[in-house]
């Protein structure tokens, strides 16, 4: 794949009392973001385990963020 | 408890070989909580595995399961019919859990994922010191209990050696030494006097030396005796 064009996919496990609210307001406030990341709520990122970002890996992201 | 760790991937795919289908699974009871083989960490290993065998061109398809404990044959007998579909069967349990695995399906390999190395305490959160050997002749009574046996890398009756010094082991300066805390607590008890009795050579018949041990308790069987 050309470097250049390469758009990693990205995903994202926000905590609802934070991370995902801030996403919340982002779209509220008609920000942009790109399509190739995906945010999922969690409760507490906290509660968030290894196995799942290897679980991410496997079913293809290019990297996870953990915002919390 | 026992105490185990993790053998490297490169190893565990070493001892998998050219087996396509394996069941990764580990065990709800020692190796849980010390980390090493409960769901967790056949989550975190199966899913490495597929990921590392998928890179390497030869990909593996990884199942998981966990018993409660892999050392009994009531936990482990509900596996046998889903066995037939693998290769190999890699087994995060102990190595009584292993073996256990071996006895009661002979047809299917499992194979070791963990180290057994120890009867440790959790002295903290993430640090396991050894504190017993099941040497078959418990000493502790005599030593203000504290067990020379695991303890002293020399494994003396009668200590401490010349090696100890400033209350740490010469094997290396990080192990207390076991004679050292043994005095100290009786002395702490008033009772330095009990540890001047010599004591004879340890009769290591009850332990390793005698051969692999076995308790029969009769009262306990529910078959008779041939």
């Amino acid at each position: 794949m050309d470097s250049s064009t390469f758009e990693p996919k990205i995903l994202a496990l926000c905590c609802r009392h934070c991370a995902y609210a801030a996403a919340d307001l982002a779209g509220a406030m008609r920000i942009r973001y790109p399509t190739s990341i995906r945010i999922v709520e969690v409760p507490c990122t906290g509660r968030v385990e290894a196995v799942e970002l290897l679980h991410a890996f496997e079913e293809g992201v290019d990297g996870v963020m953990v915002a919390g | 408890m026992i105490v185990g760790e993790q053998k490297s991937l490169e190893e565990i795919l070493g001892l998998l070989g050219d087996a396509k289908k394996v069941l990764v699974a580990g065990c709800g009871t020692c190796v849980t909580v010390c980390f090493a083989g409960g769901e967790k960490e056949v989550g975190i290993l199966s899913s490495a595995l597929r990921m590392k065998s998928e890179l390497d061109g030869h990909p593996i398809a990884v199942d998981e399961v966990t018993v409660q404990r892999q050392c009994e044959w009531e936990y482990i007998d509900p596996l046998k019919e889903r066995l037939a579909e693998y290769d190999v069967v890699l087994s995060l349990a102990c190595g009584i859990g292993v073996q256990a695995m071996n006895e009661r399906f002979p047809n299917i390999i499992t194979l070791p994922g963990i180290n057994t190395t120890s009867l440790s305490l959790p002295v903290e959160q993430g640090v396991w010191e050894e504190r017993c050997q099941a040497c078959g002749d418990c000493v502790l009574g005599i030593t203000f209990g504290i067990c020379p046996i695991a303890r002293c890398s020399k494994q003396l009756m009668n200590g401490p050696c010349g090696g100890s010094q400033n209350g740490v082991c010469e094997v290396d300066p990080s192990i207390p030494c076991a004679w050292q805390l043994i005095w100290d607590r009786a002395n702490m008890f008033g009772q330095m006097e009990r540890l001047l009795e010599v004591q004879p050579p340890k009769n290591w018949g009850q332990s390793r030396d005698g051969g692999p041990r076995k308790i029969v308790r009769e009262d306990l069987r529910l078959t008779e005796r041939e």
